[in-house]
């Protein structure tokens, strides 16, 4: 009962009662209604989350509950996601079929060097876009555009034969030249959405820090590459990074312009066939369509590990490159 | 002696001020010009790799094909044999090509609906990926996981097409999220007044949860970066006035993230277009393969053109009700 008197002795309940008490009746509904919201709405955010999550991993687990298992687990209806006999043989026979390293080897030498190229290429174009004026800029730009807009199936074929009989006597069909030449002048794979990128950033860069540049006696080259270049840093990152990830994945472009040339996507549009040749070529195996699963899933998990490992590292300059790179603007 | 020198170089000095002053008027000025011009020169040089390889990798190649579209296409040894055609592709594509015309219907009538869609969808994730909770940075990396895989091989594997790869694996899967939930649900709340259409759209929509899901990753995050656009001042102010969530996503969030829905809405459409695993492209490629060259270009450039006309369209009406920030 002392408790009345003195502020300090009560409990919590009886001020928060107190200071109700003060507020008007609207207040006080607000109050109210802003606290159950603040009590569902966590509850519900986490079932909305976690639903959407495993609409997004469950492909993911579902390769690698499939890939370490062995075929005959398939047709085992109490087998879901555990399987009764672990193995790593299928990934081996996958490997094998894949000829795994050497095509690695290959798209690693094609990504990163076409990736590394094309951002630098770009972010020039993207430059002389973003600080020159000249004659004709618009209409130049409306190409970038262009660029975005047309699908690479428009031009393909005109594109092959262009390679075939690149100035008219060398041909870098099956080369990696076909895939590099495009690179280096900014016409690689999305490059359009590259120089886009890049002109957003360099225009929301502040003018003075070139300016000073200027007036200390740099020239335009230098500047570029002595001022502009270590500010845009995260944004060469995080830009060189989608660059890599869309090399990977791209099918139709090296599936068009290499014949023997194999990466791992391509490797893996016809993982079916090479499968077949490398392992069921014996007729004394009768294998289910069914039991092939754990082989294409293999397939699956092996072209996308480098990736995820990757993503996994360098996540945050994924998500966080983007926010401060200039595509906002 | 050394005053003297002195007078003279003092001399000399003044007599060459006076000699600038007298040119200083014009000799500025095509000191300035020839600066801009000079500038000009350098943004050229700046974009002439860009330019080259443009002419020769995608100029000549986009009016090769403008011109195959108009012309009967044939491979012979050593070439090919052009003959003029005139409008003739483009008639076949759109008159006899039912196929094509087919798939063209059906791919625009999907977008149609499924845009709007991807773009709610991540508005909404955006919003919630952005409040403050334990355990968001593992949902943000989940949610973004889509942006480096469904451009690849793999998600044609796990998003059930399973023409290419002959995958079971995927048919499993997609059958999954297309049983009749919705359908039983809604019986099962008692809402049989529903249109049959109504209720073929909203199991339409269920059943492509899965799409959705894993084409708005890039979205989310554009949408993200968005809302961490927004002043902590508008915040700060609309919690004193005591706006409530819904209040503040309408009056304060959506004002602010406007301008990205345009870029998000183009985004999306272009990246449905130009899908290489939608119908209209599958089409366009089987004529190649056949070897039909003109008709192929014909049929890509329709596309194409309705590509634009679509995109031109949505810009046009949507900045009207964009709110841009007045600096």
């Amino acid at each position: 009962m002392a408790g009345t008197t003195s502020p300090e002795k009560m409990s919590r309940k009886q001020l928060k009662k107190l200071r109700m008490q003060g507020l008007s009746r609207e207040e006080r509904g607000y109050l109210r209604r802003k606290a159950a919201a603040d009590k569902v709405w966590p509850l519900f955010r986490f079932v909305i989350l976690f639903g959407l999550s495993f609409v997004i991993l469950y492909p993911l687990i579902y390769m690698v509950s499939c890939a370490f298992r062995d075929r005959s687990d398939m047709s085992d209806p109490t087998v879901m996601w555990i399987t009764r006999h672990h193995t790593i043989d299928v990934i081996k026979d996958t490997m094998k079929a894949m000829n795994f390293w050497e095509t690695l080897r290959t798209t690693l030498l094609l990504n990163i060097g076409c990736a590394l190229v094309q951002v630098i290429s770009c972010a020039i174009t993207g430059y002389g876009f973003a600080r020159f004026d000249f004659r004709g800029k618009k209409l130049l730009f409306g190409i970038v555009i262009m660029m975005i807009l047309v699908p690479m199936q428009v031009i393909a074929l005109p594109l092959y034969t262009q390679f075939r009989f690149f100035l008219g006597r060398f041909n870098l069909i099956d080369t990696m030249w076909a895939m590099y030449l495009p690179a280096m002048t900014g016409n690689g794979i999305r490059s359009g959405l590259m120089i886009l990128i890049f002109r957003q950033f360099f225009r929301g860069l502040p003018k003075e820090i070139e300016d000073a540049a200027y007036i200390d006696g740099c020239g335009p080259l230098r500047t570029f590459i002595q001022v502009m270049v270590p500010n845009a840093a995260s944004a060469f990152l995080t830009v060189f990074l989608f660059s890599v990830v869309w090399y990977w994945n791209d099918y139709y472009v090296s599936m068009t312009f290499f014949v023997h040339t194999e990466t791992v996507a391509t490797m893996l549009t016809n993982l079916d066939s090479r499968l077949g040749a490398a392992l069921f070529n014996n007729a004394t195996i009768q294998i289910d369509e069914r039991e092939k699963i754990v082989w294409k899933e293999a397939g699956c998990l092996l072209s996308i590990a480098p990736l995820i490992i990757m993503y996994i590292f360098l996540q945050k300059y994924f998500t966080e490159g983007i926010e401060r790179s200039g595509l906002v603007a | 002696m050394d005053e003297n020198k002195i007078e003279q170089i003092e001399l000399t000095a003044s007599e060459e001020a006076e000699k600038l002053r007298k040119d200083r008027p014009s000799g500025r000025r095509r000191s300035l010009l020839s600066y801009q011009r000079r500038k000009g020169l350098y943004g050229l040089c700046f974009i002439s790799l860009w330019l080259v390889g443009t002419i020769v990798f995608f100029l000549i190649p986009l009016g090769k094909s403008l011109a195959y579209s108009f012309c009967d296409v044939k491979i012979k040894q050593g070439g090919k044999d052009l003959t003029w055609k005139g409008l003739a592709n483009y008639d076949y594509a759109v008159n006899a090509d039912k196929k094509f015309v087919d798939n063209l219907e059906a791919t625009l009538l999907e977008t149609l609906w499924k845009t709007p869609l991807i773009i709610i969808f991540s508005l909404f994730i955006a919003v919630i990926l952005n409040q403050k909770f334990r355990g968001r940075a593992l949902a943000r990396a989940i949610f973004f996981l889509p942006v480096i895989i469904a451009t690849g091989p793999v998600f044609k594997v796990i998003s059930g097409d399973m023409d290419s790869t002959g995958n079971i694996g995927g048919e499993q899967f997609s059958t999954m999220f297309s049983t009749d939930l919705v359908g039983q649900l809604m019986q099962f709340l008692g809402i049989y007044g529903l249109s049959d259409k109504m209720g073929l759209i909203i199991s339409t929509v269920a059943d492509n949860i899965f799409g959705i899901v894993w084409n708005s990753g890039i979205q989310i995050l554009l949408f993200l970066a968005a809302l961490q656009n927004i002043p902590p001042s508008a915040r700060e102010a609309a919690q004193i006035e005591g706006a409530t969530s819904w209040e503040f996503f309408w009056k304060i969030t959506f004002p602010y993230v406007s301008p990205f829905i345009l870029a998000n809405l183009i985004f999306t459409i272009i990246d449905t277009f130009t899908n290489p695993m939608n119908t209209v492209m599958k089409r366009i490629l089987d004529k190649k393969n056949e070897w039909a060259f003109g008709e192929a270009s014909a049929m890509a450039w329709i596309y194409f053109l309705i590509i634009i006309a679509a995109i031109g369209i949505i810009t046009f009406i949507v900045n009207k009700f964009i709110y841009y920030e007045v600096e």
